[in-house]
């Protein structure tokens, strides 16, 4: 699904990640987790060319995104991106945001979309929520919209760039609890976080990066109870 | 040898002020409109990715701002005829002073309206795969224009007050008008007033317009 060959990403003279290999497969959840700075956001936005990369491939859905003849646009519409901000439209209701990506990317007609919308917020838990504008919900609610936003596009993977760090703590179990029913209908997830219960129940596989690499790779259970590497042991301590 | 007011004055020079009112109005909403779509490309240019453009867009915002608008009046109406070999009609050359002026300052209030949307925002639209061209139009324009009209407002009301210095190429716009009064009756205090107060409300009538839409665009209240 995702395949990444000798990443390499630099702002100006900081080489922020050195060398990345990673292949994902469909309905794999990987949780990438690392010390802030280790590159894992970078990782992640390097994905769907929010960051344009310096050198390496980067295959989605078999096509290479730094092709000529690669429609980007297509691309972020098969790997979804859910933001730490959320970047809910502020002029647009819950519905609209929803319905946006539907009407003007995948030219459905307003009806099916709006159909479309409503069948994700309730999935989420906000099919009361429709026609409210974003700054009236709360942040937990605001991110349940913004899942629902990515995946009214139908994509084949999910993005998720530390989706419960801007939440309260008590906000964060109902965001979580929105991805791990994804994981379980078996999407192919991407998830940058430090939740380290969303790892142990729904990850297929948790990545441990630190300063622009991949340090150590495993099961959660593995991971989690027996790490190798002392970077990851020493983070591990620290996050618990 | 008191000072003797009289409103009767101020009642008689009233409808011949109006015509001239009407030139003002004419003037500052042609300027306006063309100066808008001027400030709107220009500000878009000076944030586009090409160096050039910015660099053209910042030339003649510095330029326009850097000059006072009665040499920019003079310029276009006593100047660029002799270099164009042609004449240029007093009203045309008043709308084109306006729209150049306002213009600049318009670009600024663009840009920085523009610049103040949070780059989350075309991440997330680019994120659900719209065009870049789409992202501007359904997300940030429309949050930006929130955040242009209570300086766009500004702006208007001072491109309104500047047709005034139109007197010098002879619009026979609002204080020309005045001018030509005084000229007959020699009631300086009298004219001049009404010519304020003319003014005055063709202020605070704009200012009203634009809080109702400002209010209009407020969703969340």
């Amino acid at each position: 699904m995702i395949k990444i060959k000798n990443l390499h990403k630099s702002f100006g003279t900081l080489e922020v990640l050195k060398g990345i290999d990673l292949d994902i497969s469909q309905g794999e959840v990987t949780v990438i987790m690392g010390p802030s700075g280790s590159g894992k956001s970078t990782l992640l936005r390097c994905i769907n060319r929010l960051e344009e990369i310096t050198s390496g491939t980067v295959i989605v859905d078999g096509q290479d995104i730094m092709d000529k003849n690669t429609n980007i646009n297509m691309i972020r519409t098969e790997a979804g991106m859910v933001f730490q901000q959320f970047n809910l439209f502020p002029h647009k209701t819950t519905l609209e945001n929803v319905t946006l990506g539907p009407l003007k990317v995948r030219k459905m007609s307003r009806p099916d979309a709006e159909k479309l919308g409503r069948q994700l917020l309730e999935k989420v838990g906000l099919a009361d929520k429709a026609d409210t504008y974003p700054d009236h919900l709360s942040g937990g609610q605001k991110q349940r919209v913004a899942i629902a936003r990515s995946l009214a596009l139908r994509p084949k993977a999910m993005l998720f760039d530390e989706p419960t760090s801007a939440l309260d703590p008590e906000l964060v179990g109902e965001v979580l609890e929105v991805m791990k029913q994804l994981g379980r209908e078996g999407m192919t997830m991407v998830v940058v976080t430090h939740e380290m219960g969303f790892a142990r129940e729904v990850a297929d596989r948790v990545i441990f990066m630190d300063d622009g690499v991949i340090v150590e790779e495993n099961t959660p259970k593995e991971i989690f109870s027996n790490p190798q590497n002392p970077r990851t042991q020493g983070f591990l301590k620290s996050i618990l | 040898m008191g000072f003797d007011f009289k409103y009767s004055v101020m009642w008689e020079s009233v409808p011949t002020l109006l015509v001239g009112m009407k030139l003002t109005i004419l003037i500052t909403i042609f300027g306006l409109v063309i100066g808008f779509v001027l400030g709107a490309l220009t500000g878009l240019l000076k944030i586009a990715r090409n160096p050039l453009s910015r660099k053209l867009a910042g030339v003649y915002i510095e330029s326009i701002r850097g000059t006072p608008i009665m040499v920019q009046v003079m310029f276009i109406y006593f100047g660029l005829p002799m270099a164009l070999g042609m004449r240029i009609h007093p009203m045309a050359a008043g709308v084109v002073a306006i729209a150049v002026n306002s213009g600049a300052y318009i670009a600024e209030i663009v840009r920085g309206a523009f610049q103040s949307i949070e780059t989350g925002q075309t991440e997330a639209g680019r994120s659900i795969g719209l065009t870049h061209f789409q992202t501007m139009y359904y997300i940030i324009w429309p949050q930006a224009l929130k955040r242009m009209i209570p300086p766009l407002g500004n702006q208007f009301i001072i491109s309104l007050k500047d047709t005034s210095l139109l007197v010098v190429v002879g619009v026979g716009e609002l204080t020309r008008t005045g001018q030509e009064i005084i000229a007959a009756n020699f009631r300086a205090f009298e004219v001049w007033l009404t010519v304020a107060l003319m003014y005055l409300v063709m202020t605070l009538s704009l200012s009203r317009l634009l809080n109702y839409f400002e209010r209009k665009m407020d969703i969340n209240k």
